[in-house]
């Protein structure tokens, strides 16, 4: 194939993370923001889960008809997947707090906007 | 081939989901980049968090996302 | 038993008290009794633990367990897996154990106003306190950088808990401010660390040192410098430093007293904790110290600048807090032994006197309910002996004889003019003098000149609790003060093996 899969995977996740970054600063909208961080999130997992990838290799499971050099030397990296697996319950979770502090924000000030809501007031 | 794909449709579903002006229909196009990430993640050689990035990913953050603006409002205010 | 648990249990405990006081609701007794005892245990446990090191599942490096490695073909064998650290390791030594010592102390005395200012003590903020101690702790004893990333996560979900658990008017908007940009900084964070994992193939920070000092990578890559610029941007954010002093201190001034001293002992210890492992990463590389000693002078002259401004005293406490986070950083970017140990000592003072400031001020907050210094005064004849104390941690924050900041002043001093810029000390003596000015400014409206007519004083009386931790903080500043080889001689080991 011309084009590597890993290359373009890694472009995939630098342009979500991009996305993403420029979303949570630059909408002003306190749910784009937050849909801009889960982009981030899903950015960065597929940044990690690209970099564990081998091409032409196998899945990371030890089946009893391998051999362990040979599983060694064709199986991808799993501690990135490991580290993924965390950052997906991490994301979420903060995620779910975020949302919650939005819609008590939303109740006091009948507004989603966030230069309305997190204007610094001089206190 | 078919990863091409789903990276195309990751990336230009985040930025679809990002212009609506209907926050409930950006909150559901949020699954897209998730389940195509899902995908993508099951083509790396990642199949157990390809499982679970399906049901975080496609599932639950637009439905909380979905929750959150059925509680509050639908659409963006002008600024 | 292998005494080495105790390292384990130094974060466990604080979390299982934590996941337990969180069922508890409305048994307002029961929520006492535990987070005391809990409280009481924490600061006990480091004194008690030998050093050493914890594997996690006990995965011990092959090599120091041969029958692991009993039928692996050499491939594995035969290369460096074989001394590498499998599991998730927590390393526990003499600097650590003070660190940790001062964090429980500060925890404890933290739940005990806590549990004696409040009628109805909620079992949730004591959950939300002992979850940002155990992930502090875990931060600092871990030398696993991804068991370090997740601890990182829950510690900043437990401060915006601590912030929103306030009930001080504008506080969501702090909170949802501040992890906003936490989950900004958090996904950088991570990423840094795993193009660390990519390039060394580890995320245990011993065996990425190995890889880089044995020449596995260059480590001149770019790649490289980019990891450290993402961990770097992360350490900003968890410390407080800036860009993050506005909101770090808006965050402070957000809590309730007790909170914020707890806040910001939080913010002191990450900082140590992942400026640690930075300097042992990046060392070699100059940059990084240019970089550290940058960003402490910013935070320094910002910090201590816009505190002169305020007039909400819990406001010009945070970023005096943020002000005084400069000096360490500069002990830990001038790379020599006797700064980084400089550093660390001034990281153990401050954690002590600002959390005295906080819980000293906070009495102002209980007798009152107000922060705005313009409609404050008289307070000195409502309470002089609380008072005097407050006067004497604004002296001791400021570095004046024989209180325990003057000593690690001293040796900052001293440090920056051995490593040969004078110009670092000139600079600190300066702001020094600044931070005593803005001190006794806020200290004589609030105390000293006329009460203003429409000034309410409550009618309730400072619990004994609230004088006694006072008093506590007092004597352990004028201990390290007096005596400053007791915390210098724990501290010099780690800062020796980092240079």
């Amino acid at each position: 194939m011309v084009i590597d899969s890993q290359l373009m995977s890694f472009f995939t996740a630098g342009s979500l993370i991009v996305i993403g970054i420029f979303a949570a600063l630059f909408l002003d909208n306190l749910i784009k923001k937050i849909i801009g961080l889960a982009f981030l999130g899903d950015g960065v997992n597929l940044f990690i889960i690209t970099m564990g990838y081998k091409p032409g290799g196998i899945v990371y499971i030890f089946l009893p008809d391998m051999t362990i050099s040979n599983f060694a030397q064709t199986a991808a990296y799993p501690l990135p997947f490991a580290l993924v697996l965390t950052n997906i319950v991490i994301g979420a979770s903060t995620l779910a707090v975020i949302l919650g502090l939005v819609m008590v924000l939303n109740k006091r000030h009948g507004s989603l906007s966030a230069a309305k809501i997190l204007r610094d007031k001089g206190e | 081939m078919i990863e091409y794909i789903l990276m195309i449709t990751t990336v230009l579903g985040a930025i679809i989901a990002l212009m609506q002006r209907d926050l409930l229909k950006a909150a559901i196009l949020t699954g897209i980049p998730g389940i195509s990430t899902a995908f993508l993640f099951q083509f790396l050689l990642a199949p157990d968090v390809a499982l679970t990035q399906a049901i975080v990913g496609s599932a639950i953050v637009p439905v909380f996302v979905a929750l959150t603006v059925l509680k509050t409002r639908r659409t963006e205010e002008e600024s | 038993m292998d005494m080495n648990v105790l390292i384990a249990v130094m974060v466990i405990l604080p979390i299982a008290s934590a996941l337990f006081l969180n069922l508890l609701h409305k048994k307002d007794r029961t929520i006492k009794i535990i987070a005391i005892i809990t409280a009481i245990v924490l600061p006990i446990i480091p004194l008690l633990t030998p050093y050493g090191s914890h594997f996690f599942g006990g995965y011990v490096p092959l090599a120091q367990d041969p029958s692991l490695a009993q039928g692996l073909p050499a491939l594995i064998t035969g290369s460096q897996l074989f001394q590498f650290h499998l599991g998730i390791m927590y390393v526990f030594s003499s600097a650590k154990q003070l660190m940790i010592f001062i964090l429980g102390l500060i925890t404890f005395f933290a739940i005990f106003t806590f549990i004696n200012e409040s009628k109805r003590p909620s079992g949730v903020y004591a959950f939300l306190m002992f979850m940002g101690t155990a992930s502090v702790s875990a931060i600092l004893l871990s030398d696993d950088i991804f068991n370090l990333f997740v601890f990182f996560e829950i510690a900043a979900l437990a401060q915006v808990g601590i912030v929103i658990a306030s009930g001080i008017k504008n506080n969501y908007e702090t909170a949802l401010k501040y992890i906003l940009l936490g989950n900004i900084a958090g996904p950088l964070l991570l990423l840094g660390i795993v193009m660390l994992l990519g390039i060394t193939g580890n995320v245990n920070v011993t065996d990425m040192i190995f890889t880089l000092k044995n020449g596995y990578v260059n480590p001149q890559s770019p790649e490289l410098l980019i990891a450290l610029a993402l961990i770097v941007f992360g350490w900003l954010y968890a410390s407080g430093l800036p860009p993050f002093h506005t909101i770090k201190s808006a965050v402070y001034s957000k809590a309730l007293p007790h909170g914020s001293a707890l806040l910001q002992a939080f913010s002191v210890f990450t900082m140590v904790a992942i400026g640690i492992i930075i300097i042992r990463l990046f060392s070699y590389n100059p940059f990084t110290n240019i970089a550290i000693i940058g960003i402490s002078l910013i935070a320094m002259i910002l910090g201590i600048t816009m505190a002169i401004v305020q007039t909400d005293y819990k406001r010009i406490l945070g970023y005096l807090a943020v002000g005084e986070l400069g000096y360490i950083g500069i002990g830990l970017g001038l790379g020599t032994a006797f700064g980084i140990t400089a550093g660390l000592f001034q990281a153990v003072n401050e954690a002590v006197i600002t959390a005295f400031l906080f819980i000293g001020f906070g009495t102002i907050l209980y007798k009152t309910r107000i922060s705005d210094t313009r409609k404050l005064g008289g307070m000195m004849y409502v309470n002089p002996k609380v008072a005097l104390l407050v006067l004497l941690a604004g002296l001791a924050m400021a570095g004046v004889p024989p209180l325990n900041a003057f000593q690690s002043k001293l040796m900052l001093i001293q440090a920056s003019i051995q490593s040969g810029l004078p110009e670092l000390g000139i600079i600190m003596i300066l702001l020094s003098i600044v931070t005593f000015m803005t001190f006794m400014k806020a200290f004589y409206t609030i105390y000293m000149r006329p009460k203003p007519k429409e000034l309410e004083v409550l009618d309730n009386t400072i619990p004994r609790s609230t004088v006694i931790s006072l008093v506590v903080f007092l004597i352990v500043c004028l201990t390290l003060g007096l005596f400053p080889e007791i915390a210098t001689n724990s501290l010099q080991t780690l800062a020796a093996g980092l240079v």
